[in-house]
């Protein structure tokens, strides 16, 4: 019955572990919004670009599986009125169509990452990957903190905006000076709480923590990291064909 | 007083903190690099903006190490977003002479902080590496784009703006880490972060 016991962790693991969507996020970023590769990886890009809507249904996560599929639909859309449109706007809906289906794939995987993995999963998956502790302290600060500075932003945002201090309202330099700073020092203040709850848990102590997450290799994870190194692979071969021909 | 300089908990949870703060104002900024005419301003931007973080940031360092792992973690966000390798090796060539510099200063002195701001700045510069190296398949790879996107870019883009832009990440670096000195004597000193 308790939080701890083993059976409601097991309740909450996740369906991959974080090693496999950290490889899967930086598999997409390089290829399909990096664009490295030519026309052999196309059909496996159109593959991976499926995926992360694929894991957030999974997951159950549906409001950001509907956004997603909205921005590359509007993407798409944009791709393909563009021939009709008058000159100037045609440039545009190309562009922004362009911009939307190459970066969105990869958006949806990296938030799919940040909402799925705790940060206890975080640290214990980069613990045994035997990152340098310097390194994974402060990456899992800043998974944690992103979501809330984003958050701070709007708040402050649309504070300042009732003192009519927006772009377009005001003067750049004041919009960026009370925007941006207390932005900043509530960023700080939350962050100093942070660490302050952080190192009472052990954070930063000078053994090894412990920790109760589940993560570990399933099938599914077998599967998806096989995926990756194919890719890669592919990838290699065409770059060894190139220099053949 | 006799401070230990091994890197504690507290100073890698402030590298987090601080490093969040930085890669959300880049990554705002960033996104204006859509449009072409920014591609090269933000050589410009990023480092003044994130001046403002940076100068912060340096009221907390007190130990050699903070600066290069700060920098080190931006060449792996890049690398998660799509840059490439080529920011990894930038951060760790500008981390450490940021690093040295700072330390020069003992950690404490104004002027050293803002030239440190400055070297750390040029790791942006690897943002632009792979245009520069790859001059034909960096475009080829964003043919999606649109030619007109692509004329534009070639035409605000020539191999010689190659030194322009590290300067002018170094130079605006400077200005940045100024920016930062003065919004921090107006806003945080008094707000008790400093």
């Amino acid at each position: 019955m308790a939080y701890s016991s083993e059976r409601s962790q097991e309740a909450r693991r996740g369906f991959l572990d974080p090693r496999t969507k950290l490889a899967l996020v930086l598999v997409l970023a390089v290829f399909v919004m990096g664009g490295l590769g030519g026309e052999a990886l196309r059909p496996v890009k159109t593959i991976l670009s499926a995926l992360p809507f694929a894991l957030l249904l999974a997951e159950r996560q549906w409001k950001r599986f509907a956004r997603g599929i909205l921005m590359l639909g509007i993407g798409y859309g944009l791709l393909t009125v563009m021939p009709f449109l008058p000159r100037a706007l045609n440039y545009l809906a190309l562009l922004c169509g362009g911009i939307l289906t190459r970066f969105v794939v990869t958006v949806v995987m990296g938030e799919y990452l940040i909402a799925t993995t705790s940060v206890s999963e975080f640290i214990s998956a980069m613990e045994r990957l035997r990152m340098p502790r310097a390194i994974t302290v402060p990456m899992s600060v800043m998974f944690r903190l992103f979501p809330t500075i984003s958050a701070e932003w709007k708040s402050i945002r649309r504070a300042m905006r009732m003192r009519g201090i927006h772009l377009g309202g005001a003067k750049a330099s004041q919009v960026l000076e009370y925007q941006l700073v207390p932005m900043m020092t509530s960023t700080v203040r939350i962050g100093e709480e942070l660490s302050a709850s952080a190192l009472t848990r052990g954070l930063g102590g000078p053994t090894r923590r412990t920790n109760i997450c589940r993560i570990g290799f399933r099938a599914q994870d077998a599967v998806l990291l096989a995926g990756c190194v194919f890719v890669v692979g592919v990838w290699i071969l065409e770059l060894c064909g190139v220099r053949l021909w | 007083m006799k401070t230990d300089n091994k890197l504690k908990g507290r100073d890698l949870i402030n590298v987090g903190i601080y490093g969040a703060i930085y890669f959300v104002i880049l990554f705002a900024v960033a996104m204006l690099g859509m449009i072409p005419i920014f591609l090269p301003l933000l050589s410009v931007l990023v480092p003044i903006l994130g001046g403002i973080p940076f100068m912060l940031f340096l009221t907390k360092v007190k130990k050699p190490g903070m600066i290069f792992i700060m920098a080190m973690i931006m060449g792996i966000l890049m690398l998660l977003t799509g840059m490439g390798p080529w920011p990894l090796l930038t951060c760790a060539i500008a981390g450490l002479l940021a690093e040295i510099c700072f330390k020069s200063g003992e950690y404490r002195s104004a002027k050293k902080a803002v030239l440190s701001y400055g070297l750390f700045s040029m790791w942006i510069f690897g943002n632009y590496l792979p245009l520069f190296t790859d001059y034909e398949g960096y475009f080829a790879q964003r043919a999606d784009y649109g030619q007109a996107y692509i004329d534009a870019v070639q035409k605000l883009m020539p191999l010689w703006m190659a030194p322009v832009l590290l300067i002018a990440c170094f130079v605006c670096g400077l200005l940045g880490g100024l920016l930062g000195r003065a919004l921090l004597k107006k806003h945080f000193e008094k707000a008790g972060l400093a």
